[in-house]
């Protein structure tokens, strides 16, 4: 046979790469709860669809006569895979080989990956699980080095071309956490994944004694919204990706996937849900899950900026963008963090052209001292700049509250307005409940009974406050029965769906 | 089951207080209600059991993410 010898020698350099940190350092990686990085790859994509590109990659060992004694394999491993039919890219650190160190890798290796997911407009997976530079590279180079992040330029492009998905699978730092948070969808595993900039042993020699939990683990970066998942396996983090990637296009241009339509019935208990107190709370995310497609919902960093509720879901089959507020958290009012939430999904639904719906309940942004020493006003004008020069078809759902500057960016009011309200709608410039007294406090400073003064002007502003006087003046649209609301949005999505890929200006996604 | 630290989701004052230790709380109960944004916020477990101590006193301000009384779940 022509090319016996050859053959063999690929075999068996083959064989070597699937070994690898070792028999050993795998099972100390196994033992820890973690998948090896070639199971991972095995359970996240279609079976037997991994193509890898680099297998022969590593650093090997002669002996004087030039024959391979020993090879270990490049702790990054990437290739070109399908999920749910679709292809994607592929890209993973080998915790087994040197702690994925990213500076004992071969760079070339992360920037072909990402290259490739950028040329082939496909998803980019990356499966992290590596440390940043490490000083050890040192000696092995004899020298130091200035730093630099070859892959950051694709890393960037691919933001704004092609879907990008982040797996945090161990204890990672530095670059990788960098790469892992520069990503449309990143996700931590709970009790075996943690995030750094540097880890404990580093953070020590500042005098900081802290554990890898405290520092950076998932209940750290659940609220600090570095992450936008944490899942309680590896296997649900696969789960995730899966399904994050089910309801976006492979690549920015495409329209998004579009499935069976789904009928849903009007549902009458809609009604029951938002309460007469305008003081007492409810459970928007109720509402959501009712008038979208049943088991669609997939929200996204649910414990961070958590009055702004966000994610992904299904209208009749088509893909949606949910923002809606959560009036148990402030009343639904923007803090510096959920202003910051909300400026990045809408950098994520103008990437992918995602029709947004947005269920409002919101008195505005939170006020008070932790409110002006956070910034919350710069915060704030950044995020309705954003939704300002969206283009994006959006539906508004005005199920409460609607007051103030914040409140006023429910939609892009520069465009045409497609907005429906709840007969339980209640807005103003400002709640009338304290805006009374500063705009009243001549009369209540001149009246013999304040209380009885106060009482009266209350109930004189109460009997103006009815929704439908708003909608006799045209100020809001159109005023519907809860029950209709998922007609309504079903009606709109395939509108939508015919407007969403026109216009678009020029991609910018910030991670 | 171990004792768990009861949380406010909100900076604010405390309104009200309609449970004391000993008191037994439903799933979702409201074991302290928070003022914050003019809204009745409670502070609430997510499953039945039994207040052990309550942390915190009518009219207090606390803090978001301030344990404000430590429960024992069923």
């Amino acid at each position: 046979m022509k090319m016996e010898k050859a053959l063999e020698e690929l075999a068996d350099r083959r064989a070597r790469a699937l070994e690898m940190g070792g028999a050993e350092k795998v099972e100390r990686h196994r033992s820890r709860g973690k998948l090896d990085v070639r199971t991972r790859i095995e359970k996240l994509v279609d079976p037997g669809t991994f193509r890898e590109v680099g297998t022969l990659s590593g650093s090997a060992q002669y002996d004087a006569d030039g024959n391979l004694v020993s090879m270990s394999p490049a702790n990054f491993i990437f290739g070109r895979a399908k999920i749910d039919g679709r292809d994607v890219v592929i890209a993973a650190d080998d915790f087994t080989v040197r702690g994925g160190a990213a500076d004992a890798s071969i760079r070339e290796k992360s920037v072909q990956a990402e290259k490739m997911a950028n040329h082939f407009r496909i998803p980019m997976i990356r499966l992290i699980d590596a440390t940043g530079g490490s000083v050890r590279t040192v000696e092995a180079m004899g020298r130091t080095y200035v730093p630099g992040s070859p892959a950051w330029g694709p890393i960037v492009s691919n933001l704004e071309t092609v879907p990008v998905v982040s797996l945090v699978l161990g204890s990672v730092a530095g670059i990788a956490s960098a790469r892992a948070v520069a990503s449309h969808l990143t996700v931590m595993v709970k009790d075996t994944s943690h995030m750094f900039i540097g880890g404990p042993p580093v953070v020590a020699r500042l005098g900081i004694e802290t554990t890898k939990d405290s520092l950076g683990g998932y209940k750290i970066h659940e609220k600090s919204g570095a992450v936008d998942m944490v899942v309680g396996t590896e296997e649900d983090a696969f789960a995730a990706a899966r399904q994050f990637l089910s309801y976006l296009p492979s690549s920015v241009g495409e329209q998004l996937p579009q499935l069976d339509r789904c009928e849903v019935a009007p549902d009458q208990s809609l009604r029951d849900i938002v309460p007469e107190d305008r003081r007492k709370i409810y459970k928007m995310r109720e509402i959501v899950t009712r008038v979208v497609d049943p088991g669609s919902f997939m929200e996204m960093a649910p414990m961070f900026g958590r009055a702004s509720i966000q994610g992904l879901a299904r209208v009749d089959g088509r893909t949606v963008a949910i923002m809606a507020s959560d009036p148990r958290i402030y009343g639904g009012g923007w803090n510096a963090d959920t202003c910051d939430k909300i400026a990045r999904f809408f950098d994520f639904v103008e990437t992918f052209r995602i029709p947004v719906l947005n269920f409002v309940d919101c008195p505005g942004f939170v006020i008070g001292p932790d409110a002006e020493r956070t910034g919350t006003i710069r915060h704030g004008a950044r995020t309705m700049s954003a939704i300002y020069r969206s283009t994006v078809p959006i539906m508004a759902i005005l199920i409460r509250k609607v007051f103030g500057v914040a409140g006023a960016a429910h939609m892009n009011h520069e465009v045409y307005r497609h907005r429906i309200a709840w007969p339980s709608g209640d807005w103003g410039s400002i709640p009338l409940e304290g805006g009374i007294e500063a705009a009243y406090a001549a009369d209540l400073e001149a009246a013999e009974d304040r209380e009885a003064t106060l009482a009266e002007i209350v109930a004189r502003l109460d009997a103006l406050r009815s929704p439908f006087r708003t909608a006799e003046a045209f100020g809001v649209e159109e005023i519907i029965d809860p029950a209709d609301t998922r007609e309504n949005l079903v009606e709109f999505v395939h509108l939508a769906y015919r407007r969403n890929m026109i216009d678009k200006p020029p991609v910018r996604y910030r991670p | 089951m171990a004792d768990i630290e009861l949380k406010s989701d909100v900076s604010g004052r405390v309104w009200q207080i309609p449970k004391s230790a000993g008191d037994s709380v439903e799933a979702e109960e409201a074991v302290i209600i928070i003022e914050s944004m003019k809204m009745e916020i409670p502070v609430a477990p997510e499953q039945s059991g039994t207040v052990v101590k309550v942390l915190v006193a009518e009219g207090d301000e606390v803090e978001e993410d301030q344990t404000v009384a430590i429960f024992s779940p069923d």
